[in-house]
């Protein structure tokens, strides 16, 4: 087990260190020169030549890639802005619990949704419930999350003069006011993403429902709901963890859009203006944080799952 | 009676064939059998029989090829054709679709954008199963220490969120249609050449791919027409599942003014956030391209799903 953990944080160092290489390579490789915008657009520094010593780009590639990589590794310090010279890492962790409450949240509804749909389907299997059920899945996997953010910020406001809230109160300000905003976004975020959560809680459950356990559970005399809640459920989530874990990105990815058009003032937001204004520390940086949570996580699913699941063996 | 003719016919050679055995007495039976239907039509046929989301699903992607082809001849205006008199108007039996903020037609513009999706999705699918054929095959044919540098570095790729990766890849090579194909048709080609791969590997463990080798046969040719044809039907079963999600990044990208840049229009570039303001006065603005874009991923979904429950039995999902 110890020595399965040890392995697979190993296995992780190389592949932060690629992902490190790639997107520092995009942001070097690639045309589009932000000095030339900082100056000419803005007046930032009497010349592109000064602008470009300042932010130290006129030194050799490689060197300010191990700089990069040596402030990180040996003082956490991932950089600076260039447009407001800020450090990266603060602004990063003032924003994070913005995109991580809602990503969270955006989970909650999924997985609610999706669970609940799952299981009335599996147990309804091929009656008309089943066939609303996964119908409703299917539709909501093809309606794009920003198409209906887009509808329900500008439907409501014309036919009910209703809004969403766009002045954020961070949760430890006001609570409630704080979900009150959070909501709206999670819902139409978390239903889109609840179609393949149903789906594979559906199979799963059905997976289950035939095993040997679950006969000697009937005929125990067991009612259904104890069988289905308390013996079954808990066997057919492991799938929909993997899932949600596996999804993980695309929580992260969505809420670029998603904190765009509900005006939350989170990483993804934090991350587009940097991209507009060609803000290449932000930008490399914040990918690679992220990049870097994400595969802390699987891992984390992936440790958690030897623990949960003894029937689970390393090799 | 015209119907009898075939009839006899056949059972005449049925008959000429029985006495041709009966005489030859012991020899081996040598019937023909009905020559059964290639793979490929075989496929269309069993979706038609047993799969009605699937064949749902069939139908709405050639009704939205038939607007991408035809959109020159169906569209009543052209799609930058900009009427300021006649902006944001409502549903008319001129613009059965209503007007958008500079007076052009939805419905035209709806029809075109049938045309950049599907120009950007084909495109990038196909460059991307070609990257993923040639890269999966390749590594797992091959395998030992190039496979496992190639597979770190697909790993690498699989841990940034698709979306941050895109964003900033677009924004600095810039929005454009050739450009989003590119870098949309690279990242599929990345991630499938993992499901590639698995397959190949698979195949070649197979005796008939021992036997090609010991006959003689080169490396390219094994990989070539061996192995490839046996991998084809994931190939497209992969190719099929993701035209939808690609469409779907596509329109996301769009949306945030980093896909296909305006005058050409898109889906998610009718929806973007650029024209959130006109969108009030105009909700039909919102509501169509949301309806053809959701229509298309299930679309693509459906056709996905029922292909890959026919051609490959071992991605069953759920």
């Amino acid at each position: 087990m110890k020595q399965y953990v040890l392995r697979r944080v190993a296995l992780a160092v190389p592949t932060l260190f690629l992902v490190s290489v790639i997107v520092f390579g995009l942001m070097r490789l690639m045309p589009g020169d932000v000095a030339t915008r900082m100056v000419e657009g803005h007046a930032y520094a009497p010349t592109i030549d000064a602008l470009r010593r300042d932010l130290g780009l006129d030194r050799p590639v490689h060197t300010q890639y191990l700089e990069w990589v040596q402030g990180i590794v040996l003082r956490a310090d991932f950089g600076q802005s260039y447009w407001t010279r800020q450090p990266i890492l603060d602004e990063f962790v003032r924003r994070f619990p913005v995109t991580l409450e809602l990503a969270l949240l955006t989970i909650l509804v999924s997985v609610v949704i999706g669970v609940a749909v799952g299981i009335v389907s599996a147990i309804r299997q091929d009656t008309v419930t089943d066939y609303v059920g996964r119908t409703l899945a299917i539709l909501a996997l093809s309606v794009p999350y920003f198409g209906l953010a887009v509808l329900v910020v500008v439907l409501p406001s014309i036919y009910f003069r209703w809004t969403p809230v766009y002045t954020y109160v961070p949760f430890t300000v006001d609570p409630l006011e704080n979900l009150k905003i959070l909501t709206v976004p999670a819902l139409v975020f978390g239903v889109t993403r609840a179609g393949p959560i149903m789906r594979i809680m559906r199979s799963a459950l059905l997976d289950v429902l035939r095993q040997d356990f679950i006969r000697t559970a009937w005929s125990k005399g067991l009612g259904e709901r104890t069988i289905v809640l308390r013996h079954a459920l808990k066997n057919a989530m492991i799938p929909v963890i993997t899932l949600v874990g596996l999804q993980m990105p695309l929580y992260i990815g969505g809420s670029v859009i998603i904190e765009s058009i509900f005006r939350l003032p989170g990483v993804g937001l934090f991350f587009f203006e940097a991209l507009t204004r060609l803000d290449y520390p932000v930008v490399q940086s914040v990918n690679l944080i992220i990049a870097a949570l994400v595969v802390g996580l699987n891992l984390a699913i992936d440790v958690t799952y030897a623990f949960l699941d003894p029937r689970i063996r390393y090799r | 009676m015209p119907s009898s003719t075939p009839a006899s016919g056949t059972g005449n050679a049925g008959a000429a064939l029985g006495t041709g055995l009966a005489a030859a007495g012991t020899r081996l039976d040598v019937r023909v059998l009905p020559r059964s239907r290639a793979w490929y039509w075989d496929v269309w046929v069993q979706m038609l029989r047993q799969k009605p989301l699937g064949t749902t699903g069939a139908l709405i992607v050639v009704v939205m090829l038939a607007a991408a082809v035809l959109a020159d001849v169906v569209a009543p205006y052209g799609f930058s054709q900009t009427s300021l008199r006649e902006r944001l108007q409502g549903a008319s039996t001129a613009h059965w679709l209503g007007t958008d903020q500079l007076g052009r037609d939805v419905l035209t513009r709806l029809l075109y954008g049938a045309r950049v999706s599907l120009y950007v999705g084909f495109g990038a699918v196909a460059l991307g199963s070609l990257i993923a054929t040639a890269v999966g095959i390749l590594s797992a044919y091959f395998g030992g220490r190039g496979d496992l540098l190639v597979q770190r570095g697909v790993d690498a790729w699989m841990a940034f969120p698709g979306l941050l990766l895109l964003m900033s890849i677009m924004s600095l090579i810039g929005p454009g249609v050739w450009n989003i194909t590119l870098v949309l048709g690279v990242a599929f080609g990345i991630q499938n050449s993992r499901v590639v791969r698995g397959v190949a590997l698979s195949i070649k463990e197979h005796t008939y791919v021992e036997g090609a080798r010991a006959v003689g046969a080169g490396h390219g040719r094994v990989a070539v027409s061996h192995i490839l044809p046996n991998v084809l039907p994931t190939i497209i079963v992969v190719a099929t599942t993701g035209l939808s999600t690609v469409i779907l990044t596509e329109a996301s990208l769009s949306f945030l003014g980093l896909g296909v840049p305006p005058p050409f229009p898109t889906w998610g570039g009718m929806l973007s956030l650029a024209g959130l303001d006109h969108m009030y006065q105009a909700p039909w603005l919102a509501v169509w391209p949301a309806v053809a874009l959701s229509l298309a991923v299930f679309g693509f979904n459906m056709l996905g799903d029922a292909l890959r429950d026919l051609l490959d039995p071992r991605l069953k999902g759920g």
